[in-house]
Formats: C-alpha cells, sequence, structure tokens
C-alpha cells in the first residue's frame, strides 16, 4: 500500500461567485522511501497541493489519505520545510529546533532531547551557529535550519515547499548536494515542490509535472532512472538527463500553450457624439443642451468632397 | 557632521529663547506708584500692568520657584513640598494605575486580535468607552468604590475611595492604546509562525507563549508606551479632581491660592517627566523589536 495516496482531490479558494477552482481531479501515490519531485509554474497550486497532504489545508473533494486513514489536520508525522523557511526570529538555531523535537519527544530526558537537537544541527553543518538567531544567518543557513528542524521531528514523510527557490544558484546547488545526501542516508519518503526542471531531475525518483491548466491537473509522472549519487558535473552530459529535461519541459511547455484562453466579448461603444466646442466659450453656452447621443440623431449630414 | 550637531543643540535653544521671550513680553509687571490718598498722605499702590497682567515673569517664576527647586525632597507641610517629592507621589499613582491598565488591557487586546467574534461583540463598547474623558471617568469611579476604606493601625484612612477612584481613572484612561496595539499586533502576526504553530502542533499555551506573545511584543511596547503617556496626562486631571497630594494637586491649590508663578513651576516639572517617560520607554521599546 503506498504511503500517502490521494484520489480524486480537489481544491478551490473563495465564496460562491468569486471562486477560483485551484486543483481539480488530482491522483497521486507515493511509496515509503521514495523521492517524488512536484514540478510546475509558480501560482499553479503547487503549495496548495503540499498543504493537502500538510494538513494545513482540506480537500474540497476527494480523499487525502496516510497509510490508508485520511489527512484531517498538520502534525509531526509529516514534516514541513517552508519556502521562506519561517523560522521563529525570536528564537536561536537551536531553540527554533528544540521547540519541534521538545513537541515531539515529550517523554525524552533533557539530555536526549538536547542530544537529538545537536544530531540534526550538525548533519545540516550549523553546528558553529548553534546560538545564532536567524536575523544572523544567511539565506541558505536559514534554510538547512528549517530544514533540519523538519527532519529532527522524524517525519514519516518531508514535504519540502519550493525550499530552494529563495536561494542564489550557487548556494541552491550546494543544497542539492547535501539535502541529496541526507536523504540517502536515512531514505525518509520525499516530497519536493519546485519550478526548476533541473533541480527535479537531479533529485528525484519520480517528477510528476502539476500541468497550469485551469484548475491545474498532475500529468504524467517521469521515472528518473539515473544511479545515485548523481554528479552534477557529469549528469549535464548523461543522455538520459538531456532527454528527460527535454521531455519535461516540453511537457509543461505544451500545457501552457493548450492553456490560452482566447476571450471573445463583445464591447459596447459609447453611443456619445462630442459636443460643439465652439459654443463652450461664447455666451451660446446657455443654450446647450449636453452631449447628443447617435441615436437620437434624426438627420446626419456628413460632406463628402468628391 | 561637526556642523549638524552644533545645529542641534543651538537650534532648540533659540526657539527656547524665543518662546521665553515671548513670555516676557506678555507678562504683567508690578508697577509701584506712590499718590496722595484723600487723606493728604501719601501711599505706595502697586498694580500689575501688562498684556496679561497676572502672569508672572520668567524671572518671577524664577524666584517664586527657587525654594522647591532648590530643596527638591523637602517637607514643610502636607501642601508645601519640594516638587520633585510631588513628582514622586504622582509618579507612584500614576505606577499604580498604569500597572492595573497593562495587566487588564493586554489580555483584553489579546481576545480582540484571536477572536473575530470577541471584536464583533465588543468593539462597539471599546470603541465609544475610548474617547470619554478622565475628567468624566472621575465621578464615575467615586461611586463604584465609594464603599472602600482601609484603615490603618492609629484609625487613619490609607486607601480611600478617592484613592480607587483614581486608580480606577488612569486604568481606564490609559488602557486603550495596548488594547488597540495588541489587537492589531496579534492579527498581524504573520500566517507562517501560525502553520510552523500548527504543523508542529503546539499546544494551544505554547502557541501563546511562543509564537503570538514574541510575535506581538513590539506592537505591545508601542501600545505600553502611549499607554504610558495617558497615564501621566490623565494624573494631573485626577489629582485636581481628588485634591491628593501630588504635582498636579500642587498646581491646582496654587491656583486657589493666587500663586501663579508655581503654576508654571508645575507644567514645566509635568512636561519634563512626561518627555522623560516616553524616552525611557522608547530605549525599552527598541530592546524589543525581535523582527
Amino acid at each position: 500500500m503506498a504511503l500517502i495516496e490521494i484520489k480524486q482531490a480537489s481544491k478551490g479558494f473563495g465564496t460562491e461567485g468569486a471562486r477560483t477552482e485551484v486543483l481539480k481531479g488530482i491522483n497521486l501515490f507515493v511509496q515509503e522511501g521514495e523521492f517524488i519531485v512536484i514540478i510546475g509554474y509558480s501560482g499553479s497550486g503547487k503549495t496548495t497541493l503540499v498543504n493537502l497532504i500538510s494538513g494545513l489545508g482540506r480537500a474540497d473533494s476527494g480523499d487525502v489519505l496516510m497509510d490508508g486513514r485520511a489527512i484531517t489536520g498538520p502534525g509531526p508525522d509529516r514534516g514541513l520545510v517552508f519556502q521562506n523557511y519561517s523560522l521563529l526570529p525570536w528564537l536561536n538555531v537551536t531553540e527554533n529546533i528544540a521547540l519541534a523535537v521538545d513537541e515531539v519527544f515529550p517523554d525524552w530526558t533533557k539530555g536526549q532531547r538536547a542530544e537529538h537537537v545537536a544530531k540534526y544541527i550538525a548533519m545540516v553543518k550549523l553546528s558553529p551557529a548553534a546560538h545564532k538567531l536567524p536575523r544572523e544567518l544567511s539565506g541558505g543557513m536559514r534554510q538547512r535550519v528549517s530544514v533540519a528542524r523538519a527532519l529532527a521531528m522524524t517525519p514519516r514523510v518531508l514535504l519540502l515547499d519550493e525550499p530552494l527557490s529563495a536561494l542564489d544558484a550557487l548556494t541552491r546547488a550546494t543544497l542539492q548536494d547535501e539535502i541529496s545526501d541526507i536523504w540517502l542516508k536515512n531514505k525518509t519518503t520525499v516530497i519536493w515542490v519546485t519550478n526548476d526542471p533541473d533541480e527535479a531531475i537531479l533529485l528525484a525518483d519520480r517528477v510528476i509535472p502539476l500541468l497550469p491548466t485551469s484548475p491545474a491537473t498532475l500529468g504524467e509522472a517521469l521515472t528518473v532512472d539515473i544511479e545515485r549519487p548523481r554528479d552534477r558535473k557529469a549528469i549535464n552530459h548523461d543522455p538520459r538527463f538531456k532527454k528527460l529535461r527535454a521531455q519535461l519541459i516540453n511537457t509543461l511547455l505544451d500545457a501552457k500553450g493548450k492553456n490560452k484562453v482566447k476571450s471573445s466579448r463583445k464591447l459596447v461603444l459609447p453611443d456619445i457624439l462630442p459636443e460643439d466646442l465652439t459654443k463652450v466659450n461664447t455666451l451660446q453656452f446657455l443654450n446647450r443642451r449636453g452631449p447628443k447621443r447617435r441615436n437620437e440623431l434624426k438627420l446626419e449630414e456628413v460632406e463628402v468632397t468628391a | 557632521m561637526k556642523h549638524f550637531k552644533l545645529d542641534s543643540i543651538l537650534l532648540p535653544l533659540a526657539a527656547i529663547l524665543a518662546c521665553g521671550f515671548l513670555w516676557y513680553v506678555i507678562a504683567g509687571r508690578s508697577v509701584t506708584t506712590t499718590k496722595k490718598d484723600d487723606w493728604g498722605d501719601t501711599v505706595k499702590v502697586t498694580k500689575r500692568k501688562g498684556i496679561s497682567a497676572d502672569l508672572p515673569t520668567p524671572a518671577e517664576t524664577w524666584k517664586a520657584s527657587k525654594l522647591y527647586v532648590t530643596d527638591p525632597f523637602a517637607k514643610r507641610g502636607e501642601l508645601d513640598q519640594g516638587i520633585l517629592r510631588f513628582t514622586w507621589m504622582s509618579l507612584v499613582l500614576v505606577a499604580q494605575g498604569y500597572f492595573i491598565a497593562l495587566v487588564v488591557g493586554t489580555p483584553i487586546g489579546f481576545f480582540l486580535g484571536l477572536s473575530k467574534k470577541f471584536t464583533t461583540a465588543f468593539d462597539p463598547i471599546i470603541q465609544v468607552l475610548r474617547p470619554v474623558s478622565p475628567l468624566a471617568w472621575l465621578p464615575l469611579g467615586m461611586i463604584l468604590f465609594s464603599g472602600v476604606k482601609i484603615v490603618n493601625g492609629d484609625g487613619r484612612t490609607t486607601f480611600g475611595a478617592s484613592d480607587a477612584a483614581a486608580l480606577f481613572t488612569i486604568a481606564i484612561c490609559a488602557m486603550w492604546p495596548t488594547v488597540m496595539n495588541t489587537a492589531v499586533g496579534v492579527r498581524a502576526v504573520p500566517q507562517d509562525y501560525l502553520n510552523v504553530a500548527k504543523v508542529l502542533k503546539l499546544s494551544r499555551s505554547k502557541t501563546l507563549w511562543k509564537v503570538l506573545v514574541p510575535a506581538t511584543l513590539p506592537y505591545m511596547f508601542t501600545g505600553f508606551r502611549l499607554s504610558l503617556g495617558i497615564a501621566w496626562l490623565v494624573i494631573v486631571a485626577v489629582e485636581m479632581l481628588t485634591g491628593r497630594p501630588g504635582v498636579g494637586g500642587f498646581l491646582w491649590q496654587q491656583y486657589n491660592a493666587n500663586s501663579y508663578a508655581h503654576i508654571i513651576l508645575c507644567i514645566l516639572t509635568i512636561g519634563v517627566v512626561g518627555y522623560v517617560l516616553d524616552r525611557l520607554m522608547s530605549v525599552v521599546e527598541c530592546k524589543f523589536k525581535t523582527a
């Protein structure tokens, strides 16, 4: 049985009348230990999809199941890494992670919990910065703290919502490698959301495009059969990588193209004739009767010079 | 940069001198004339003349206030004490009333910020009560707490209805900025932080103390600062009406005693103390600017 199953889920926002459907007919099956990447344009509903799994949002219809049970709310079995880090700025690195650990492992002793926190800080290579506040850290370091916080809860699924899109390209590459190393070590199930095709193929077992139809639907999954660990430099020349990349980009571009809405609407032009302005500045303005409408004209004189 | 620094001292100084001069010009001065009365004796007649005849000049003000300023902690009688001694009494009263305002106002602000229903229910009441003047609250306080009387061993009342009314008035007037700012602060807590609390499944009390309160602190302190300003504003009115000794009580009593120079002394003292309090609070406020 799949760890996470989404069956025919749909989700929209707004009330009757001003309602937008965001997701429709979503079907997703994630096996234990799988690394899934969901790729899509910004604004196409990726975060909404992640929220369905994390429990921050509820599907309007359809089922979202984990271990065969419906997901009704957030929980520590699904660690969430936010796009904007969402660290609490008044707590330092250790305290931010400890907040999660204290909540998930209340029966442990203080020493055990502190050790656990330190272990995950070391895992993301932040031990020297353990007592710094988030504002003293760079973007990449903050995102590492966020990853460590999610991992420290020892979740069954790690959900990452565009975790690296706020970072510069070089930092992004480093973090991709680091997170992929961590994953190779403990093989947690990962659902990673991104808008970067290279990142998707580099990291994933399966890449699933979220097609920008309106409402959005999931496209055909691409299985990435490149063996791990994947070398960032070598993979660029791998023909399988090139093929997958082209395939993925085509799928996304095609969906975008088909989705272009042609609007045909009849525009009614104003039925009004300009006023004779020569009268405005003379005393004759007293006789003005305002602008005329074309349909009020009984006779229209048109001068034609032959 | 040096030039700029000099400016920041010289310009205010110039403005102060200009105001002092204006004061000097409109103030009245004593003019003594000798004239013969109906019996033919020469008598000295002292009259005050000037644009505002009864307003003492800066020099007269200083002469009359000197004793109070140079010996600020003297106690010559219940109603004749050094200016800082009076100020201290007022400050103690303000501190008590202010404390009540914060203790009551902050939770109300939190409820307003957290619950839409609570806001809908209580917002009209708050908006109506907010602009009511301290002068209006005080009589109500007197009625409300008319039964309050704490007597010490000697049979003297240490805490009576007027004390309770004074505290009530300060608290209820000073409370609103804290209430409003806390409410706004709670509403302004970023959804991200609340999502973190939800994902970590923090308990209600932990969400409050670890997420909501720290995130709201900067707003709360802005409210606290405004509240302190109002509490200090209210003290004069309260002391005037209840006749408590203090800087405001002293002001009113000296007005009744035709000792106008002391009124100016009191006004300046109230202003300076208010300014110092505000500065102190803004220092504390800066410390809590977490986010």
